[in-house]
């Protein structure tokens, strides 16, 4: 039941990832490494929440750098920088629902700013979500360009001698 | 070399670097990309970016003359497609010693490409949007309401697109006929409709330009990363008030 959950979770990711990352037009042959990263990264995110219990952010980071490093390799092989391929497999880790939670926090906190106790209470879910949000993103994009900062030279030349141009 | 052709080099440079700003690629890829054009040119490229225009100075080594000037940053849709093949064609002028003419031809090859179907964009996004719907928990009915939802939105989205509105106010009005559509699962008794409408606008969340503005900032483009992280923060600001529009109309409550 446990290994059927992680397969689905990474079957769902590589779906999403490869949609999301249509809308800005990544070259066709991306597409099958676009779906492997994402799997990877999300069934490696999930797999850290939910057994080891480790929080968001920090899982984020670790399932980033698998993506980032997943990458290097790819990239090579479908003569594309590491940018075109991590950034449409990060996407559905990109934490869009606390994103647009911090904001209606922030609405209903002015609906209720002559209520103390309930104006309190929205303030503080603005910042838990506004924080969630803001470090998951860093994390995702740090996780995701440590293996460029470890790899200058190899990182850089990814679309050197392309057959696709 | 003479003044008219440093103007030429330049001229070009200045189209390649307006092109992948413009396409959404982070900034010290471009500025080492286009630095790469100039060596194999054999003249140095220094530039300055910002958000919507850039500054560059072509200089030949070793002697006074100069370009410098002034590029509009167009505002293309992102477009990994160009972002992958002008940087090939940036290592193949540098390893293969192109002359402009050639580079200049290859470049006109890669951008005039046809973009991708709109239709089967349509499709993947839909499809995405569901899956995600699923990640959240959403049962297969809430699955179905979402993809139809997303279909909707993202249609409404293209077509605001093509007629040229404000992308704010794009962003607003897909958000709300997204999760209008979605609010449905609400009223036909649904288990997980409220997952089927939080999950219904997550299409539209910019998460190319968040990643990219971590990503210039980490390279120490500090200025344009804030700015492409400010740039998206103000699209979630729509998106929240798009939904918060549907919400306040069928539940009365935001959060």
């Amino acid at each position: 039941m446990i290994a059927i959950d992680i397969v689905s979770d990474g079957l769902f990711a590589a779906v999403a990832a490869m949609g999301f990352g249509a809308i800005s037009d990544p070259p066709l042959r991306a597409f099958p490494y676009i779906a492997l990263l994402a799997a990877l990264g999300h069934a490696a995110r999930y797999c850290l929440m939910t057994f080891l219990g480790l929080d968001i952010a920090t899982a984020s980071l670790i399932a980033a750098f698998i993506i980032g490093t997943g990458s290097v390799w790819c990239g090579k092989k479908v003569f594309c920088p590491m940018t075109v391929l991590y950034i449409p497999a990060l996407l559905p880790m990109v934490p869009g629902t606390y994103a647009y939670k911090t904001v209606f926090s922030l609405i209903m906190f002015l609906q209720d700013i002559d209520s103390p106790t309930r104006g309190s209470e929205y303030l503080q879910s603005m910042i838990f979500n506004g924080a969630v949000s803001f470090s998951v993103i860093f994390m995702l994009a740090i996780g995701a360009t440590v293996p460029v900062f470890l790899l200058r030279e190899k990182a850089n030349s990814m679309t050197r001698g392309s057959k696709f141009i | 070399m003479t003044n008219d052709r440093i103007v030429e080099i330049a001229d070009f440079i200045a189209r390649y670097l307006s092109f992948m700003l413009g396409a959404g690629v982070h900034t010290s890829r471009v500025v080492r990309n286009s630095k790469r054009i100039g060596e194999a040119l054999g003249v140095g490229v220094s530039i300055y970016t910002s958000q919507k225009t850039a500054t560059l100075t072509v200089s030949v080594p070793g002697s006074s003359q100069r370009d410098t000037r002034v590029v509009d940053i167009p505002a293309y849709p992102i477009s990994f497609e160009w972002n992958a093949d002008l940087s090939a064609l940036s290592w193949a002028a540098f390893d293969k010693k192109m002359s402009l003419e050639e580079i200049r031809g290859r470049f006109d090859e890669i951008v005039s490409k046809p973009k991708m179907n709109p239709v089967f964009v349509l499709l993947m996004v839909g499809l995405a949007n569901a899956s995600f719907c699923r990640l959240f928990g959403g049962d297969i009915w809430a699955m179905l309401i979402t993809f139809t939802a997303t279909l909707i939105g993202f249609f409404t989205r293209q077509h605001l697109t093509k007629k040229k509105v404000n992308h704010y106010i794009v962003f607003v009005i897909s958000a709300f006929v997204a999760s209008l559509c979605a609010s449905t699962a609400l009223s036909l008794g649904i288990e997980t409709a409220e997952i089927a409408l939080a999950t219904s606008v997550l299409y539209l969340v910019p998460g190319v330009p968040l990643i990219n503005g971590v990503i210039d900032i980490t390279d120490g483009h500090i200025q344009i990363g804030i700015s492409r992280l400010v740039n998206a923060l103000m699209l979630i600001v729509c998106i929240a008030i798009g939904m918060s529009a549907t919400l306040m109309l069928v539940k009365d409550s935001l959060l």
